[in-house]
């Protein structure tokens, strides 16, 4: 059985969207509510309890999205950051590292 | 003329008048009170908890919880109590028959005339109130929290609050409630309860059931209102800070999306019991006192995790209706749909697999990453406001924090006694 991934949003406006552009990743956004861009990055079991854990601002959305949500924006920026460096949305373990 | 409030109860407002207050209070024994009395004294002396005079006597307690009544026969039930421990009791040597000075912000607020000092299980209270004893719920939690103690008697205000900007045009009692919708002209009125920042999720709760609320009206000039009441109360850290929901509710309509003539945004002090069904029937009841004819109750009304199915308020509702003087209006969930490109109900498109649902989570979670919505989704008024109101009153957040806890303006404070 594959392994169950709990996405987080991270919602891309003009800003991102050209970084995500030159970093060949355009394509890996998604489209949400209304046309919203939203590129997602997934954890799996471990690395979600982690983040709710080291993060406990965050809640994961068991009911409607299944999604990890409200991870504060400076956090956020980072893993975007990340995402952008390595080319690349599976960036958690490298990101969990630090906490 | 009298006004009519819930219970068929005439709503008489409990405040002294300023020239006697000072004499009145003068050599009583002063207790201080803590921000939920604080709030439910103003809901007492303001009549939005008519036909209660003060808080509730073990009868009044013990039928509230067996019956889902007043001892008198009224539909009620939330508790409305004060509690003290046997140490403050005996600290200020309270007994039954004592008049005492309840104090707020060290100010002379309100008179209390215990009538009496008692007991009660408060694990039997959890189970009836809640439909659980489990203290993780927040409404049991916050009842297994009451100590030794409970007093019930009369309240009389001694002191108005004086409500704080940006809070103070939202303060609107019962009574003066009730006049404005006279002078509006509206012959029905419909509640929508909120915590939140409004996405158009709903805005179109609020329209859809002023929809319903309009029925056979005649429509040549408008006769039906939505107030938002806004309940405010205690924070817990990731709420939408007050100021951002309730300046946010009335963009709305300063903002077009409703107007003069259909909404009006208004506030009232109460801590959130989570209590679900038993809730949503306590919010029948303060909604009639504040002249509302009608009241929207969407899925899981003020409920919690998992400890309600989402429709247990409707049929607990549906128990009491032919006592209760405000018609529920039901409310299904709204949602954008890529194929109709708008927002709609789930009672009427049937583009099942392609609807995007509204999340609160989701939603909050976009506006922490600061990006701004569609304005199909989120008014862009509404999203600048937030953002606007994150660095005037929430220290750079637009959600609860520490800081907002610590530092934040309080909606209202007791000012002190004049002469």
């Amino acid at each position: 059985m594959a392994e169950e991934k709990y996405p987080i949003n991270i919602w891309v406006n003009e800003e991102r969207y050209e970084k995500l552009k030159e970093a060949g990743l355009a394509h890996m956004c998604e489209e949400m509510l209304a046309g919203m861009k939203v590129i997602r990055v997934y954890a799996n079991a471990a690395q979600r309890d982690k983040i709710l854990k080291v993060f406990p601002t965050a809640k994961f959305d068991s009911a409607t999205t299944k999604s990890i949500e409200l991870l504060p924006r400076n956090v956020k920026d980072k893993i975007f950051d990340v995402v952008v460096e390595r080319k690349s949305v599976d960036v958690l373990d490298e990101f969990l590292k630090d906490y | 003329m009298a006004e009519i409030g819930h219970g068929g109860k005439e709503i008489v407002e409990r405040i002294l008048d300023p020239k006697e207050a000072p004499a009145k209070v003068r050599g009583l024994k002063q207790v201080p009170v803590r921000s939920q009395i604080a709030n439910e004294v103003i809901g007492i002396s303001y009549g939005f908890f008519c036909p209660l005079t003060g808080f509730m006597g073990k009868e009044d307690l013990d039928s509230v919880v067996k019956r889902m009544r007043l001892k008198d026969g009224t539909v009620w039930s939330i508790p409305i109590l004060f509690d003290m421990s046997d140490q403050e009791l005996s600290d200020y040597g309270i007994k039954e028959g004592d008049t005492i000075c309840l104090t707020y912000h060290d100010n002379p607020m309100a008179i209390f005339e215990i009538r009496e000092i008692y007991t009660y299980d408060k694990e039997a209270m959890c189970q009836s109130v809640f439909g659980t004893a489990e203290s993780k719920h927040p409404g049991c939690a916050r009842t297994y929290a009451y100590k030794d103690k409970f007093l019930g008697g009369d309240i009389t205000l001694v002191t108005p609050p004086k409500i704080n900007p940006p809070f103070d045009p939202y303060f609107i009692p019962p009574l003066e409630m009730r006049k404005r919708f006279r002078e509006k002209g509206w012959q029905r009125i419909v509640a929508h309860q909120t915590r939140n920042v409004p996405h158009t999720g709903h805005e179109w709760l609020m329209k859809g059931a002023w929809f319903q609320t309009y029925a056979e009206l005649p429509i040549e000039k408008p006769l039906v209102g939505v107030l938002v009441n806004a309940i405010i109360g205690e924070k817990r850290k990731g709420d939408y800070i007050d100021e951002a929901i309730i300046l946010t509710q009335d963009e709305l309509r300063k903002s077009g999306y409703f107007g003069d003539h259909n909404h009006m945004t208004s506030l009232t002090f109460w801590d959130m019991r989570y209590a679900g069904p038993k809730e949503a029937v306590f919010h029948a009841a303060l909604r009639t006192n504040l002249g509302l004819t009608h009241h929207m109750y969407g899925r899981d009304h003020a409920g919690v995790g998992t400890y309600y199915g989402p429709y247990d308020a409707h049929h607990l509702l549906a128990t009491v209706q032919d006592e209760l003087n405000i018609t529920p209006v039901y409310s299904m969930n709204w949602l954008y749909c890529p194929h109709c490109g708008e927002i709609t109900s789930e009672g009427l498109c049937n583009h099942k697999n392609e609807w995007q649902k509204f999340s609160g989570t989701l939603i909050r979670s976009i506006v922490e990453d600061g990006v701004k919505p569609p304005r199909l989704i989120f008014r862009p008024e509404v999203f600048d406001l937030v953002m606007e109101c994150a660095e005037k009153y929430g220290f750079g957040s637009p959600f609860v924090t520490d800081e907002y806890l610590a530092k934040r303006t309080p909606v209202f404070t007791i000012p002190p006694l004049a002469g």
